[in-house]
């Protein structure tokens, strides 16, 4: 339509054409026959003259034709005439015109950008070309103008006719009857006396031509040699049918001509004898047309081929026709124009104008003046006519003013445009002046349309003639026909001048109720126009495709209402217009169901249906009828492929993948691990937990280092895991698909029969894998489930459906570049691409005995068994867990021998005992034992079983020892298996299974340590050496709060661990008396600990452990041996890892620059430390006694206390985590505090002891000095060597000693200085001195020491805080 | 007063419309949507030529055979639509623009409200009463 700009000339020059036409006899129709065609359609295609004709216009002037178009027509005697209206055969020529011409598929469409619309459509509507022709064409002739009336006529006679002259004769009489007799009304005849031109047919395959010749000569006798021509065809004879060289030109006019063929038959055509023969060749056209319009195909394509309708007559046209005969047809039709038809329109020319000028001596206003006064002549026929127009008055034929108009027109058609106008102009006025109102408008029309064409003129196209044309036919005269042409006309010529939107209103006006058709396509051609626009109107296109579209359907032209939709789709889509673009849909559903198209049906149903609809429940109900009936049918036609449903909406990214069986949670009594289910939702914490052990088990598992490729196993898939690799399921295991489905309608669903449909594609590279299409067609993975989402009750108009959705996920966006930002990318998914592995080993664990509650520091005894369910050995049993010190397998040196099955086992103690006899006071049993023979430092535990492999269908059972969590509360214990195929290089290198338990633990006992050293000289005790007795004392307290029937807790033994001391005796309690503590007791233990062998230490390296046992009881608990021990290690570990992550925390935290003078400093602590080591591991292994349901249970346990320094308490209950206090930010540096040796610790360095009787009687009557020996021990303590001041003569100044020993002096030597080797022992004898009886204290001597090397005179009393008594007695 | 009233967004889409019960709701749909092509043209026509000030309100888009279609333009290229009835002729201009000033008003509460998400359709009470103010009341 856009296209058409540079040829609108044309167009409008085309609409009006000279008419000529055709009266043939039977004979010469015969002849033409033999092509196929009749006469008209045998001249149709060489009516456009190629050459320039002239013509002399009455000033003489000369005046150049070009590009002349005459149109030929048999003559028709229609009863009808012009009518305000189409008739309905008319209008159903039209209808079927518009219908037979649809788009081609895959037609070129133009693409047009506006904002941010793309739109694509046809650029070219040739339906409305092809209407807007045959409109034109079959316009009726009226009486208001002269266009269309016939200007010539052509008499055709056969040559092969006897007398031929007779034929024209007589066709001569016809021709005049039909034109005066007044007995049709139609045709319309230009000018009373009508050109006749006499053309003699002449068959060349038949007649004989030189009797042609003959006869031609004898005609140019009769008519003159510019009146008749002789016409040679059909030079071939048409059983040679090589005539594929020979184009066809009447192909694209016959395809129309039948159309109108068929219009002519429904009309009834009144014919006289002449005409007869062709009502039947007509028929047989008819017949034919009618086949072809519905095919729907170009003519000529299957019509060779089809051997019946080539006999029938139908074949090609012109098959007798050479490219000569084309020629000679040419030549005739530019004979006839030339010679005969423009010089007849010239001299009319003339006699018009001559008529006309010979009036104008009349002065006009005069001329009308008469007019007036003598109005008679005019009068009457007004009244007789004015009754039955509407419009004004009608004209005579032989009124003056219809010969301005008659000059007009014949000017107009023989393209003399400017005195065409001038003529139209005068008529118009002539016409208004008059009140004629349907001749004004036509002078003005024509006076615009010649303005228009008039190029070069000054003059600018005169819209508004149009406007009032078009509104007086239509408003005035109520034509709506030539209302109708006019608006076609102006249009074309509005939009050749760029005014779309003036062109788009006067489409738009030109919509009526009365025409759907006509409405129809004027509506398109405006929504054209607005998108033609230099702004395009998008919108305003597709609101006008979608009137148009509603016209044409209601004109029943549903492909091109369908067409429509479809455009006016593409603004409405995806917009927002959720209303809007439901009708749309819904329309397009419905019109394409109609025109049996269904897929395009359900696709548009399915839009309505899927889009968040805002209809209401009952329209989304009907909505969902329709569609399910369309779909229906859709389903009855094709069985094999099940088409795609839109409903319900899978949520495709919620979509879970489990690889797996389902769990059975518990056998018996047997509990399995929890593993991982579909129940448990993702938790972004616990995956990267998980994934963390299982590195930590990889890497044990490839001797410390994880693999590059290491990725972690992922049982269940959901978004949130990583899904860019292909996840790897092994065959014969089944796989879950947990889809999640939303149904978008206020309508309920219901869906049943759910299976998942899926592919599988065998890897045909590796042989062993071919298999594998069977057994897993075995498997077929169903997963049915049937949601009801309230479905309703009525049971009866249930429909039901079947169809798939496809399951697409969609993985997450990409954001990490630069152009993922930009764009909208996304990653990859391949959680349903499994890839299916060769057999691996599936193992399966299950838990006996398994407690859900303990004491804390309880040992439990419990089994597990591990079970290889698959066909496939595995190896390599591992165990990761985040509570390694929760559990122990014991370890192989020490475990003792325990029945293994754990039914004979349930009331034995976890602990390995040995009976002991009764003998009070006897020190500890020592054991000698080294870490290494305790279970592994990482918290991978490497599973013993047997022969490390587990065979297919094997299953072994191991004990388990546990301890109860050292804090109270509810932990959260995770364990994950590892394990791998005996064979090596599968795909899935490892195979991992998680178990998750919780425990909850309450508390026990609470065990408070603490030594000091003790002050009992060194040689009071024999088997002590040196001076390293120290005591220990324990605080045990039952802090157990729980009503839950612990009755009383019993300690059992305590036992120390470490490389350097031991306990050694029991002081305390006797050790024949088991301690008993009820609720909320305390009981205070006390023990002596000495250092170990020197030898044993030495000799058994760093890692060697000294155990001793101090049992209370009858029964010796070994606790070297696995549970005991084994915890014992763990805890240690704990504790020390502990300790160094805070002290690694603390010296980052402190100031980092360490002076050089600091370091003595420090050296010094150093060694003041070493003096206080005492590095004591204390196990306090107890009884609980329980009643649980009547029954008494002991539950055992042991807490484990570790002894740093002396002095220093230590409990078993670790403290509290202190929340980190607030620091104050500071700005300035803080001055490093000086470097304070603490007196406290440095007073440790020696241990003094003084050593005097107690009681002393002393005759003062007989020596008034009473000298007592005392003496004083010093020993070393530290490594080191020590320098020591030992001053007497100090008096204490502090005033309640002065009250406690009034008057003592020790003599002698007062002040000693000595050095000290390391735990050298030096005695000192000493005397003091007293003069009465009394109690004195005698700890006034003060010791300072130092250590030897330190430079620094930086000494401390050692002055012991405890006073040492003597009593004095007077004898 | 009025028989539609439509708040549609910067990209085009409807944030709010609103149609009296009694007719057909698609056709108010299509009428606000082809509006917008007129709503553009005017705007860009408009903007160029005025540098500094826009008049927001737009006036008259087109009369069609039932309704007059008003238009009015925010600073952020969010567009009120307003259809009234042809029949009704004692609405002044000045009236019509005093309404666009009220919805704008209430607009812009809408936008001040902290939940609301710009561009998600609206849905506050508040601008409902003010809209079914308008349209309720006549003359």
């Amino acid at each position: 339509m856009a296209q058409c700009v540079q040829f609108v000339e044309e167009f409008v020059q085309d609409s009006f054409v000279p008419m000529v036409a055709v009266l043939c006899s039977e004979e010469a129709e015969r002849a033409t026959r033999k092509n196929n065609l009749n006469f008209t359609e045998l001249l149709r295609p060489f009516c456009r003259l190629t050459s320039e004709g002239h013509i002399r216009d009455p000033n003489n002037q000369l005046q150049v034709v070009k590009n002349l178009r005459i149109c030929v027509n048999n003559v028709m005697t229609n009863p009808n005439t012009a009518s305000a209206a189409l008739s309905p055969a008319q209008r159903r020529l039209l209808n079927e015109v518009v219908l037979s011409c649809q788009p081609q598929e895959g037609a070129v469409t133009n693409v047009i950008t506006a904002g941010d619309y793309n739109l694509n459509f046809n650029a070219t509507t040739p339906w409305f070309k092809a209407y807007r022709e045959n409109f034109l064409q079959t316009m009726p002739a009226s009486d208001h103008e002269f266009l269309n009336h016939y200007l010539a006529c052509l008499l055709v006679v056969s040559s092969t006719e006897a007398v031929p002259v007779e034929q024209f004769l007589k066709l001569s009489q016809e021709q005049h009857r039909i034109q005066h007799s007044g007995e049709y009304t139609n045709p319309k005849w230009f000018i009373p006396n009508t050109l006749k031109y006499y053309v003699l047919l002449h068959d060349m395959s038949e007649g004989d031509e030189q009797r042609a010749d003959v006869l031609y000569e004898d005609m140019k006798q009769r008519y003159g040699a510019q009146g008749c021509y002789l016409l040679k065809i059909n030079s071939r004879a048409s059983s040679t049918a090589e005539d594929e060289q020979i184009p066809d030109p009447w192909s694209q006019y016959l395809h129309r001509n039948n159309l109108q063929n068929q219009h002519y038959i429904v009309c009834v055509v009144t014919c006289n004898g002449v005409s007869k023969s062709y009502i039947a060749s007509r028929t047989q056209l008819y017949v034919y047309g009618v086949s072809n319009s519905l095919e729907s195909h170009p003519l000529q394509l299957d019509e060779g081929s089809d051997p019946e309708s080539t006999a029938g007559g139908a074949g090609s046209h012109g098959v007798c026709l050479t490219l000569n005969d084309h020629d000679h047809i040419r030549q005739f039709i530019q004979e006839f124009t030339f010679r005969g038809l423009l010089p007849h329109i010239e001299k009319n020319i003339r006699q018009l104008n001559d008529q006309l000028v010979s009036r104008k001596g009349l002065s006009r206003s005069l001329f009308t003046a008469t007019k007036k006064w003598f109005g008679g002549g005019k009068g009457p026929e007004k009244s007789v006519h004015e009754p039955k127009s509407t419009c004004g008055l009608l004209y005579p034929p032989e009124a003056p003013e219809l010969q301005i108009r008659k000059m007009a027109d014949l000017c107009f058609l023989v393209q003399h445009y400017e005195l065409a106008y001038s003529c139209y102009h005068t008529a118009k006025k002539d016409f208004l002046s008059d009140q004629a109102m349907l001749y004004a408008a036509g002078a003005l029309e024509m006076a615009a349309v010649s303005a228009f064409l008039h190029a070069g003129a000054a003059r600018s196209y005169p819209a508004h003639y149009m406007d009032t044309a078009i509104q007086t036919y239509r408003d005035v005269c109520k034509n709506m026909v030539l209302a109708e042409r006019c608006t076609l006309l102006s249009a074309e010529i509005l939009k050749s001048q760029g005014k779309y939107s003036e062109a788009a209103t006067l489409l738009i006006k030109m919509t009526s109720e009365d025409s759907d058709l006509r409405s129809a396509l004027l509506l398109e051609q405006a929504a054209h126009c607005f998108i033609n626009m230099r702004n395009p109107m998008v919108r305003k296109f597709a609101f006008h495709m979608i009137l148009a579209g509603h016209r044409f359907s209601k004109a029943g032209q549903r492909r091109h209402a369908l067409r429509c939709y479809c455009q006016a789709m593409q603004v409405y889509k995806e917009r927002g217009w959720a209303l809007a673009e439901d009708h749309i849909n819904f329309t397009i559903g419905r019109q394409s169901f109609t025109l049996r198209q269904p897929e395009n049906a359900v696709l548009a149903f399915k839009q309505i249906l899927t889009n968040d609809s805002r209809q209401m429940a009952t329209q989304q109900a009907a909505f969902l009828r329709e569609y399910l009936y369309v779909y229906k049918s859709v389903m009855g036609e094709k069985e094999a492929s099940l088409p795609m449903l839109p409903l319900p909406c899978i949520h495709s990214s919620a979509t879970r993948v489990y690889f797996g069986h389902e769990r059975r949670l518990a056998e018996g009594e047997k509990q399995a691990a929890t593993h991982v289910s579909l129940d448990q939702d993702y938790d972004q914490d616990l995956a990267a937990m998980w994934c963390h052990l299982e590195e930590q088990l990889v890497a044990s598992a490839n001797r410390g280092t994880v693999p590059v490729n290491f990725q972690q196993t992922q049982c269940c898939l959901n978004s949130q895991t990583d899904n860019l690799r292909h996840p790897l399921a092994v065959v014969e295991e089944p796989m879950i698909v947990e889809l999640t489905f939303r149904n978008p309608l206020k309508v309920s669903l219901a869906l049943s029969n759910l299976s998942l449909l899926w592919r599988f594609t065998p890897d045909a590279a590796s042989p062993s894998k071919e298999k594998m299409p069977e057994e897993f067609m075995g498997e077929t993975i169903t997963n049915e489930e049937t949601l009801a989402l309230g479905v309703g009750q009525q049971t009866a108009n249930l429909m039901v459906v079947r169809g798939k959705q496809d399951l697409m996920i969609q993985g997450p966006r990409l954001n990490q570049t630069k152009e993922d930002k930009m764009l909208v990318r996304h990653g990859p998914d391949r959680r349903l691409d499994p890839i299916i592995t060769p057999n691996m080993p599936l193992m399966e664990v299950f838990f006996l005995h398994f407690p859900t509650a303990l004491l804390c520091g309880e040992i439990r005894k419990a089994y597990v068994e591990f079970c290889n369910v698959s066909s496939v050995a595995l190896s390599g049993l591992r165990v990761a867990s985040t509570h390694p010190d929760f559990f122990t397998f014991g370890s192989q040196a020490t475990t003792p021998v325990t029945p293994l099955s754990p039914t004979s086992a349930k009331n034995c103690s976890a602990y390995k005992t040995l009976a002991t006899v009764n003998q009070p006071g006897s020190v500890a049993f020592e054991v000698l034992v080294s870490a290494e023979d305790f279970s592994q430092l990482s918290t991978v535990v490497e599973i013993p079983i047997e022969g490390n492999v587990l065979e297919p269908g094997e299953s072994t059972q191991l004990p388990l020892w546990l301890r109860g969590p050292d804090q109270e509360g509810v932990h959260e214990i995770n364990f994950l298996f590892y394990y791998e195929s005996v064979e090596k290089g599968t795909k899935i290198s490892h195979r991992v299974l998680r178990h998750t338990v919780f425990i909850c633990a309450s508390r026990s006992l609470s065990v408070q340590a603490s030594a000091s050293r003790s002050s009992v000289p060194p040689h009071h005790c024999q088997d002590d050496k040196g001076c390293s007795g120290t005591l220990v004392v324990i605080d045990v307290e039952n802090i157990n709060t729980s009503e839950s029937g612990v009755r009383e807790f019993h300690i059992v033994q305590v036992s120390s661990s470490s490389q350097h001391w031991q306990l050694h005796k029991c002081i305390n309690p006797a050790r024949d008396k088991d301690c008993k503590l009820t609720s909320r007791e305390r009981a205070k233990l006390c023990f002596r600990a000495k250092r170990c062998k020197p030898h044993q230490v030495t000799s058994g390296g760093m890692e060697k452990y000294t155990f001793a046992d101090l049992n209370l009881g009858h029964e010796r608990i070994v606790s070297s041996s696995t549970p005991c021990g084994d915890f014992f290690f763990h805890c240690c570990r704990t504790t020390e890892s502990q300790r160094a992550d805070v002290e690694s925390s603390r010296t980052s935290s402190s100031s980092k620059s360490q002076d050089p003078s600091e370091d003595k400093a420090s050296d010094l602590n150093n060694i003041v430390k070493k003096c206080n080591e005492l590095d004591l591991n204390i196990i306090v292994i107890w009884k609980a006694f329980v009643v649980e349901d009547n029954k008494q249970l002991i539950l055992e346990g042991q807490l484990h206390v570790a002894l740093q320094t002396i002095g220093k308490e230590a409990t078993s209950l670790t403290p509290k985590e202190e929340a980190q206090e607030m620091v104050l930010l500071k700005f300035k540096s803080e001055q490093p505090p000086p470097v304070v040796v603490p007196s406290a610790e440095l007073s440790q360095l020696i241990k003094t002891n003084l050593h005097y009787p107690e009681t002393y009687t002393h005759p003062f009557v007989q020596n008034s000095l009473c000298l007592v020996p005392v003496t004083l021990t010093l020993s070393n303590c530290s490594p080191a060597h020590v320098d020591i001041i030992v001053d007497l003569r100090h008096k204490s100044t502090s005033p309640e000693s002065l009250e406690v020993h009034n008057s003592f002096n020790w003599v002698g030597q007062t002040q000693y200085k000595l050095q000290l080797r390391p735990e050298e022992v030096l005695c000192l004898t000493l005397q003091a001195c007293f003069i009465q009886a009394g109690v004195y204290n005698l700890n006034t001597p003060r010791v300072f020491a130092k250590p030897a090397e330190q430079g620094t005179m930086c000494e401390t009393s050692q002055q012991t805080s405890s006073p040492a008594l003597i009593i004095i007695n007077n004898a | 007063m009025a028989v539609c009233i439509a708040v549609i967004a910067k990209e085009n889409y409807p944030l709010y419309i609103r149609s009296v019960p009694t007719q057909n709701k698609l056709k108010f749909h299509y009428t606000v949507h082809t509006s917008l092509d007129v709503v553009e043209e005017k705007v860009s026509t408009v903007g160029k030529s005025l540098g500094d000030q826009r008049e927001l309100y737009l006036g008259l888009l087109y009369p069609t055979e039932d309704y007059k279609v008003y238009g009015y333009v925010t600073n952020s290229k969010v567009k009120f639509v307003i259809v009234v009835d042809s029949s009704n002729t004692s609405l002044r201009d000045n009236e019509i623009r005093s309404m666009f000033r009220k919805l704008h008003n209430s607009f812009t509460d809408v936008m001040c409200n902290p939940f609301h998400n710009p561009g998600d359709p609206i849905q506050s009470k508040a601008f409902d009463g003010i809209v079914s103010g308008m349209m309720v009341q006549t003359g």
